[in-house]
């Protein structure tokens, strides 16, 4: 079987324009710094998105706007621009700060968490299930946002859940194989809602991996119950 | 201030468009400011307003989305990028930041990174204006209905429900449709290579 290891083209496309929420968007930044084949489909959208703008009806503005922008052009910008930091977010630049590791979190020798992930703070992680801890990626710029760091034993199962959208996963270390193929570090899998599908992380190795969502996530049974507080 | 108060009505050329962007870097030029403005102000409040955003927000992002450009301007390389293109990512840009104060509020500012813009631009975007032309050929490429799929797929929040009702067809044809188009579209540019 052929399982897809990028994001899908739709994923890229929203990522290019704008609409995918925060969780997926950092997965996709994340599986971008590794992923120059991405990169460049990415910039291809980027330019599609350029190529529509210069298409679209004008829509007119406020008749003193020009006059109102030319009396601005000289005072110092108020705000920091937040346009810079995505740009820069999506070509993979060094971020300015980095946590410390997670209590809980052991990385293999060789292993760094990646640049968009370590700069953020990411809460304990704690058991949740024999074999599996979680811990919650904290995101400044959409608080609701659901981003899970996972780490899992050898030959464990990623526990049974369901979600109402899209649910992606981008392995850090270690891997994984469900019904449609095996995934390894760097590799970024998406997943439909109507698909309950529950991944076995390989027998050689625990695994890292990070997990984001379209809609919202509920996991089953004890899990449920232990991950509530979180969720 | 010298801003020429009409603007002959001809299609700029994205050769042209990028020079205006060079002439504000170079030296501050008002008045390039002033043609930049009256050609895409208009637009990217079109984009806006079908991004979702209130006509008001809309008016007031692209202003914002033109004044990042006249501070900006410095970054632009039109070597590698339209100004089209530029232009389009820095309204995306402040399009999200946006939507997220109006969720949260402004608690949280976003750090910048005023020297690394455009330096590390140079990997995403691969673009010459060469490519940017082909990227408009691909498009013209597409079916009449297909364009129109990739047109609100960049444009709406919830694509698939506004293409199933615009094309008349349901969801589930609308999901199997968008991806045929979107895979038909990355094929296309996957030829620019
Ligand atoms: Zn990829």
């Amino acid at each position: 079987m052929s399982a897809s290891t990028h994001p899908g083209t739709e994923t890229l496309l929203r990522y290019a324009a704008g609409t995918l929420p925060a969780g997926p968007r950092l997965l996709v930044d994340v599986h971008l710094e590794g992923c120059p084949e991405c990169r460049a489909t990415v910039a291809r959208l980027m330019s599609v998105g350029g190529a529509l703008l210069e298409a679209c009806e004008p829509l007119a503005l406020a008749p003193d706007a020009l006059d109102r922008a030319l009396a601005r052009l000289d005072r110092p910008s108020t705000r920091r621009n937040p346009a810079v930091l995505h740009h820069a977010e999506a070509a993979g630049a060094t971020p300015p700060k980095r946590w410390p590791l997670p209590e809980g979190l052991k990385l293999p020798p060789g292993v760094v968490l990646p640049p968009a992930i370590a700069s953020r703070r990411i809460g304990r992680l704690v058991p949740v299930a024999p074999g599996v801890r979680l811990g919650l990626v904290h995101l400044e710029e959409d608080p609701d946002a659901q981003v899970l760091l996972f780490r899992i034993a050898p030959g464990r199962a990623i526990p049974q859940h369901t979600h109402a959208g899209l649910e992606f996963t981008h392995v850090i270390c270690g891997g994984f194989s469900d019904p449609d193929g095996h995934y390894g570090p760097g590799d970024l899998v998406e997943c439909d809602a109507e698909v309950d599908h529950s991944p076995r992380v390989d027998d050689d190795g625990e695994c890292i991996c990070l997990a984001a969502f379209d809609g919202r996530i509920r996991f089953r049974g004890l899990l449920g119950m232990v991950t509530r507080p979180f969720l | 201030m010298s801003v020429q108060p009409a603007e002959p009505r001809v299609a700029a050329s994205g050769a042209e468009l990028s020079a205006l962007i060079v002439a504000i870097a170079t030296r501050a030029d008002r008045e390039a400011f002033g043609r930049l403005f009256r050609h895409f102000a208009p637009r990217v409040k079109s984009y806006l307003v079908r991004n979702g955003l209130s006509a008001n927000a809309a008016e007031e992002l692209a202003q914002e989305t033109l004044l990042t450009v006249w501070r900006k301007a410095a970054y632009f390389d039109p070597t590698r990028a339209a100004a089209s293109t530029w232009i389009f990512t820095i309204a995306r840009n402040l399009s999200i930041d946006l939507k997220r104060r109006e969720r949260y509020g402004d608690t949280y500012q976003a750090e910048a990174h005023e020297d690394e813009v455009d330096e590390t631009s140079g990997e995403t975007m691969l673009m010459t204006a060469e490519r940017e032309a082909r990227v408009r050929a691909a498009l013209a490429k597409l079916s009449e209905e297909q364009a129109t799929i990739v047109r609100l797929s960049f444009f709406q929040e919830k694509p698939h429900s506004q293409i199933a009702q615009e094309l008349g067809i349901p969801l589930g044809t609308a999901k199997s449709r968008v991806r045929l188009a979107l895979n038909r579209l990355r094929a296309l540019l996957e030829d620019l290579k």
